[in-house]
């Protein structure tokens, strides 16, 4: 109650007069410095996602995929510093998850000659990629055309093989089975990229240069294929 | 191709000719001198192009404008894969080709400097925000050929603001003294013209022959009507005229040069020198105003690149001054971008006539209207006009954004003025026109000096009427306040008219419908260097109006302010 009152008193208490309605400021001392901070300065920082698929075939029988499923999707964070006009270096930091879909054939060996209704290799990834920034053309404030030139490293935060049988087991319509963290699947990778972009998109290709599977995998296992090629998005 | 290349040109032979594998990039090419070179004015320039020289008391030609030495442009066509620009202004080619090849150009005798051409498109002012149609399209008839079309008819609102967009900047002075334009030439730089060809409200245009040339720069040819409706629109804020009569701009009996300078959406290459181009063109056919539209912003420049000096269009605008040709340009729509905010090029020149927009109900800025001041705390905008206003499209009218209309309203007003004052030079003019602004002498960045009324342009050749004092500065304490006087803090009575969205039922070419701004206080902080560190608008709604603390004021500088016509200043200590 009290409260109320001391609000009350405020309402309607007589005050001197209020400041003018202002209908336009502008602080010229201030709002026309430079911006240090842009897709073209020294340094700029923007979220991008973007899917690459896997392109080409396993190094050998056993291991048949499915296209287009077969792919990375991924979301991160680049950094870049502008070292002239026309380079920068960068890194990015970014999830991915790289799915492997098993075709599921007579040939197939890997993980198993088991044939499924559906199968895949998954790895959710966590990596790191630095890389070398060459812009064309003279451009203000804007990302413009480039090449990047990178390294890439990863760890698998998670694999796991999966598959699906139809009819499934017992009265079930079907049967999911996700075998977490299989041995035969490597956790560390790394290889080269490259990106051709102009703008928010590009054209993002990446090569593995480590394998898919560890040293306690089959050697009958052929090594899946190692090129990924897709497109970015840069959101900003 | 080579061979026939190479029989024509018979220096070039003797070259090894680069073969055409790498990728070829735009180059810029100057000369050292015009050696050797003279010109005809008498048989080069249009009779309109030679008698705006000599009212401005410059020579029929100079240097810049001779052709550029043929043994010279020849050498470089021979080396590189084409010549996209010859550029008398500047004794400059350019042209495409390898890096092997401008490395080879840099060792042919007479040439300057080569220097790799930026490349990325000019982006039209015109804000993309679009207000509805007056009339939805379902309502209009079914599809017609272009020629039958019928312009739909305007909203009451619409129709006022059609009215007031001329009338704010004082159409019925310059009409009553038979200032409409005539007698000079504008040309309009833009994207394209279509149906301006076919629009009726242009027809008064064709009619009469008014269109004296036009070219297409990027497709070098004469057709322009194609391509963007954006120039159609800018037109029609000149020359424009609705079905009852009313005219859109102010020179509707004006001649024009059309020319096509920039291709909507994917043209990366050709629009700075299309630009150059198609300003050395008005010179030769006599433009007296060239208005531009568009300007280029982050895609090839960083803010503090809006210096004046360092895009071609710029450095294009302030040569075509030196001509004698006022250039009027549109302050850009970036007001509301953060990344960029300021005026565009080829506005940040010093002699262009920067114009900014206005909200035409407030008459105040409106928040997409690009600010000033250019680099180096130079004023831009210069003026500003209403930056919504009723154009001419494809089809019909419609009411739109940006200051690519506020731009063809003031090179309007100018040529009205420039009509009455036919043998001002054009800095003369340029002065003028900022001192016709209706906040003259005040200014900030986001205004200029505001609306340029007519009867303020009229009054310039007289001894100046100083206004009578509005408020007062009261000094106590520490602070400064400023108080309007009584006799100013009169609201004028308002008469509500029958209907909110319906003018007056008055003879439309006497009328000046709600022609009278609001009377806000206009105040701002400079620096003792001029730069205006801080500036506001304020609603008037109490006479002790505004207070400032002695030690805001920056040490050196004054706090000015503008009221109801009246400009003071305190200064600090």
């Amino acid at each position: 109650m009290p409260l109320l009152l001391a609000l009350l008193l405020l309402a309607v208490w007589p005050r001197p007069a209020t400041a003018q309605r202002v209908l336009l400021r502008a602080d010229p001392a201030t709002d026309t410095i430079p911006r240090r901070y842009g897709p073209n300065r020294n340094f700029y920082q923007h979220l991008y996602l973007g899917y690459t698929a896997v392109v080409g075939a396993a190094d050998g029988p056993g291991a048949p995929l499915r296209y287009p499923q077969s792919g990375e999707v991924f979301a991160g964070l680049r950094n870049k510093w502008r070292i002239t006009g026309a380079t920068a270096a960068g890194l990015d930091a970014r999830f991915a998850y790289l799915r492997y879909q098993l075709r599921q054939s007579s040939t197939k060996q890997v993980p198993t000659a088991q044939p499924h209704y559906r199968e895949s290799l998954g790895l959710t990834q966590l990596q790191l990629e630095p890389f070398i920034r060459l812009s064309f053309g003279r451009r203000g404030n804007v990302i413009g055309h480039y090449l990047d030139v990178s390294g890439w490293g990863s760890w698998a935060l998670s694999s796991n093989h999966s598959y699906e049988d139809r009819p499934g087991q017992g009265q079930g319509a079907r049967t999911l089975v996700r075998e977490v963290r299989p041995a035969y699947l490597r956790r560390w990778s790394w290889g080269l990229g490259a990106r051709l972009g102009t703008g928010r998109y590009a054209l993002a290709g990446r090569y593995r240069l480590a394998n898919t599977f560890s040293s306690l995998a089959p050697a009958s296992y052929p090594e899946l294929p190692r090129w990924l090629l897709g497109l970015e998005i840069g959101v900003f | 191709m080579w061979l026939g290349l190479l029989a024509a040109l018979p220096a070039a032979a003797q070259r090894p000719v680069p073969t055409v594998a790498a990728p070829a990039a735009r180059y810029w090419v100057a000369f050292r001198d015009k050696a050797g070179q003279t010109l005809q004015p008498a048989t080069y320039f249009d009779p309109a192009a030679q008698a705006r020289r000599r009212r401005q008391h410059l020579p029929a030609a100079d240097s810049t404008d001779f052709p550029v030495r043929p043994d010279y442009l020849a050498r470089v066509r021979a080396l590189t894969d084409s010549v996209t620009l010859v550029s008398r202004w500047f004794n400059a080619v350019a042209c495409r080709a390898t890096a092997a090849q401008a490395a080879h150009i840099r060792q042919l005798p007479g040439v300057r400097s080569v220097e790799a051409w930026p490349e990325r498109p000019l982006l039209p002012a015109r804000i993309q925000r679009r207000q509805p149609a007056a009339v939805p399209p379902a309502d209009l008839p079914a599809p017609l050929s272009p020629a039958s079309l019928s312009p739909a008819p305007l909203s009451p609102a619409d129709l006022a603001l059609a009215r007031r967009q001329t009338a704010v900047l004082g159409a019925a002075g310059f009409r009553q003294a038979g200032q409409q334009g005539q007698g000079l030439r504008i040309a309009v730089f833009d994207v394209g013209f279509r149906a301006t060809d076919t629009h009726p409200a242009f027809a008064h245009l064709y009619r009469r022959r008014a269109i004296a040339t036009t070219y297409d720069f990027l497709r070098r040819t004469p057709d322009v009507y194609r391509g963007g409706s954006h120039g159609t629109e800018v037109l029609s804020c000149l020359a424009g005229q609705l079905p009852d009569s009313t005219f859109l701009g102010l020179a509707p009996a004006a001649e024009f040069l059309l020319a096509r300078t920039e291709q909507q959406g994917s043209e990366r290459y050709a629009e700075e020198e299309a630009w150059l181009a198609a300003a050395e063109w008005a010179d030769r056919n006599g433009a007296d105003i060239i208005n531009s539209s568009l300007g280029y912003t982050d895609r090839r420049y960083f803010p503090e690149q809006m210096n004046g000096r360092t895009s071609l269009v710029a450095r294009a605008a302030a040569m075509a001054v030196r001509k004698g040709i006022l250039v009027v340009n549109a302050a850009g729509n970036a007001g509301d971008d953060p990344s960029w905010r300021t005026i565009g090029t080829p506005a940040d020149a010093d002699s262009v006539l920067t114009v900014g927009g206005l909200d035409p109900d407030t008459f105040l800025h409106l928040p997409f209207s690009s600010y000033g001041p250019a680099m180096g705390g130079r004023l831009k905008p210069n003026v500003a006009a209403f930056g919504v206003a009723i154009t001419a499209v494809p089809g019909g009218f419609e009411r739109v954004e940006g200051t690519s209309f506020a731009s063809p309203l003031v090179a309007g007003f100018a040529a009205c003025a420039w009509q009455q004052q036919r043998e001002l030079p054009v800095m003369a003019l340029f002065t003028r026109l900022q001192q016709a602004g209706q906040l003259y002498p005040y200014f900030d960045y986001a205004h200029g000096y505001g609306l340029p009324r007519a009867a303020a342009f009229r009054a310039a050749g007289q001894p100046a009427v100083l206004p009578d004092s509005t408020f007062d500065f009261m000094v106590a304490d520490s602070a400064v306040s400023v108080i309007i006087r009584p006799e100013a803090a009169v609201v004028p009575a308002y008469s509500l008219p029958l209907q909110a969205t319906v003018e007056p039922m008055t003879d439309a070419l006497t009328a000046e419908p709600t022609a009278t701004p609001p009377a806000p206080l206009y105040w701002q902080l400079r620096d003792a260097g001029g730069f205006i560190t801080r500036y506001e608008v304020l609603e008037v709604s109490q006479r002790a109006i505004l207070r400032v603390l002695l030690r805001q004021i920056p040490a050196g500088g004054m706090l000015r302010v503008h009221y109801r016509g009246y400009t003071a200043s305190f200064n600090a200590l």
